[in-house]
């Protein structure tokens, strides 16, 4: 219990790095996202859940200037984000992309290094928990599923944007895998750096997120850690499949 | 956050021009198609030459530039009509179709600079393409045949802004179309529709002939005659430009469709002011050896001192040969040397027939007075303006100081060059780079 009071304490002073405001999205006259609101802070894993069709990557796209929202709020700070600023402050890594097949993976991951000028040694440094030394030398189009999330994460996780955005970011990996990414992703936040992770494996967010953004058809449901979550779904001692369901 | 380098992003198109099999495949073509014109054409020259043995024809008329370079050449026009577009597409729309553009649209730095990337891998792609017909050029010379620089060099041209122009409505149609078959039709609609124009306008006058001149066919048929027209070299270069722009400006996914069709708009009224601005620039300048596109120095310095508009009706149809030289040997020159020419084409019928007594009959009008002729011979209507302006004919030369170049050679080499030794060449290439690519070189 008081570790759960220090560690809201701790959360509530962390930074706000992004709040997210009515952000609202219409689909051909269908509204996909209505009124969303959230934060995420430095140095936390934030999930984003919902069932298929809330409206996670819409979200994701809108927030990355990818898709033009109707009306959205987001700030950085204190700072309004424009699009141009948006692509200093987050990186989003999309789901089942192909991008240059042909092209060998280190060939890629030396794109990205020198696109943002970063070191050797944080090539060097992911290379080994997303086991990147095995594909160095395959085309892109070659990869399997996993593979190919391993090379997209390393691509995420080498660009400085003090929040990255990732979709599904488990989808493909088998455990072993699973298990050594969220070491990672809890690595890299611990760094200081904020993640904003859309998972709809209820399981996975549980284990790796600090905190939880409840997304249903289109609407923040509830946002909180998962104490908070529970207490708010008034469960005595639910997983997070239960507080899930209880509050959608 | 520091922009990537253009060096670092032409690496990246250049990588992907290399692992496109649609740019193999071009080259492969590409050399084939020049091969094929050029082993024609340096055979029918040798034949009007007199290789068989008759009596050469007249050899004033024996110019390589219309014998040789021109169908070698031709060759270009087809690749970029047919061939060119899709290399250009494949640039844009696999990177749409796989999910490359999210990544590229987040990298730091303007989407122009990358556009402009991909603008410039395309260019080095094309005049990769010229390798054959510039080995065709330099198998014409090792014959002893004769090329004039001048004329050469504005026909590289012409193919040079001819395959800008292919890139630029590439690149917008793969920026336009949802994919690369939709980007196609696109492209192929363009050219069908401008081949339409040339088509409907020819002979019409007005602003849909204006108009029709600038189409990639008419626009390059200029540079074929050894013609530099600073107008039509404008509109080429915008309209290529615009298509790069509206690449630009579509792309951009995070803005509001209303927002891109706005500024598309702006675009185009952009555009459109540069073309039409531009094709007001009525400078040109005759790069052909046997000056073909001018009257001679007499001529021309007594039509300099004619100030008044010259207003020329023509009663012939356009299927009307006679109107097709008229055009040449004396529309094409009177709209270089006088300040102001106005056509008006008054035939009815396309081809002529069952029209009005007065078809055939070509009026002008000039300061007031008026004049009716039927000859379309460069010499007579000349005379018959002069006389309208007061103005004495000059003495002319017989002689125009060009001779021609006939030269009864044989296409020695050129079948193994360019059916053999080429698509060798091209394919080994094709394995070297794709090693490079995919890193086992």
């Amino acid at each position: 219990m008081l570790w759960n009071c220090t560690r809201n304490l701790i959360h509530s002073c962390l930074d706000e790095l992004l709040t997210v405001a009515g952000l609202t999205k219409t689909f051909a006259g269908k509204r996909v996202l209505s009124g969303v609101n959230f934060t995420v802070r430095s140095g936390q894993v934030c999930g984003l859940i919902g069932p298929n069709g809330a409206g996670k990557t819409t979200l994701f796209e809108c927030l990355a200037g990818l898709l033009p929202a109707d009306h959205a709020s987001v700030k950085h700070g204190d700072e309004q984000l424009n699009s141009r600023r948006r692509k200093e402050v987050l990186f989003y890594m999309p789901d089942a992309i192909v991008p240059w097949a042909e092209q060998r993976v280190d060939w890629v991951l030396n794109f990205f290094r020198k696109a943002y000028a970063q070191s050797h040694d944080k090539v060097r440094a992911l290379s080994t928990p997303l086991r990147l030394d095995e594909i160095r030398k395959s085309q892109l189009g070659t990869l399997s599923k996993g593979e190919r999330k391993r090379l997209m994460l390393g691509l995420g996780l080498l660009t400085p944007h003090p929040l990255l955005l990732l979709d599904e970011p488990f989808d493909g990996l088998d455990l072993r895998q699973t298990r050594d990414v969220m070491t990672l992703l809890k690595s890299e936040a611990a760094g200081g750096r904020a993640l904003l992770l859309s998972i709809h494996q209820l399981v996975d967010a549980g284990r790796v997120c600090d905190r939880l953004v409840l997304l249903n058809h289109g609407e923040t449901v509830a946002e909180g850690t998962i104490d908070e979550l529970r207490a708010r779904a008034g469960l005595a001692d639910g997983g997070i499949e239960e507080i899930f369901l209880a509050l959608t | 956050m520091r922009s990537p380098s253009f060096l670092l992003l032409l690496t990246k198109e250049f990588r992907e021009l290399c692992a496109s099999r649609s740019f193999w495949i071009m080259l492969l073509i590409v050399g084939a198609l020049v091969g094929h014109s050029f082993i024609t054409a340096v055979g029918l020259y040798a034949e009007m030459s007199g290789a068989g043995g008759g009596p050469a024809a007249l050899s004033q008329g024996l110019t390589p530039l219309d014998g040789v370079l021109v169908p070698t050449w031709g060759a270009y026009d087809l690749a970029a009509t047919l061939l060119f577009p899709f290399v250009a597409i494949r640039l844009i729309a696999v990177e749409r179709e796989t999910g490359g553009l999210k990544l590229l649209l987040q990298l730091p730095g303007s989407l122009g600079v990358k556009i402009a990337a991909k603008a410039v891998v395309l260019v080095g792609a094309w005049l990769v393409a010229w390798l054959p017909g510039l080995l065709a050029i330099v198998l014409w010379r090792s014959y002893g045949g004769h090329a004039y620089a001048a004329e050469t060099w504005n026909l590289m041209l012409g193919h040079l802004v001819r395959g800008l122009l292919s890139a630029g409505l590439g690149i917008a149609a793969g920026a336009l179309a949802e994919s690369a078959a939709s980007a196609a039709i696109v492209t192929l609609g363009i050219t069908v529709g401008s081949w339409a124009l040339d088509f409907v306008a020819a002979g019409r006058g007005g602003w849909l002939q204006q108009l029709a001149s600038y189409t990639p066919t008419a626009a390059l048929r200029s540079f074929e005659q050894g013609l530099l027209r600073l107008n039509v070299l404008i509109v080429m270069v915008a309209i290529s430009c615009a298509g790069f722009a509206l690449a630009t400006i579509w792309l951009r996914s995070g803005r509001t469709v209303q927002s891109r069709v706005l500024q598309v708009l702006v675009l185009l009224v952009i555009a459109a002011a540069v073309v039409g601005g531009g094709a007001r620039a009525n400078a040109s300048w005759d790069l052909s050896e046997n000056r073909r596109n001018s009257f001679g120095p007499a001529d021309e310095a007594v039509l300099k001192r004619i100030d008044q508009p010259l207003k020329i009706t023509v009663f012939l149809s356009p299927e009307d040969p006679r109107l097709t030289d008229f055009e040449q040997n004396v529309l094409r020159k009177l709209r270089r040397s006088l300040r102001r020419v106005e056509v008006d084409y008054a035939a009815t019928s396309s081809t002529g027939l069952f029209e009005t007594d007065r078809y055939g009959e070509i009026w002008y009008e000039l300061g007031g007075q008026k004049a009716t002729e039927r000859s379309t011979i460069e010499e007579v209507v000349l005379d018959q303006i002069y006389k309208l302006a007061n103005l004495d004919s000059p003495a002319r030369s017989s002689d125009d100081g060009f001779s021609g170049y006939p030269l009864a050679a044989q296409p020695k080499h050129a079948t193994l060059l360019f059916y053999i030794c080429w698509p060798v060449f091209v394919i080994l290439f094709w394995r070297a780079t794709t090693k490079w690519v995919d890193g086992t070189f």
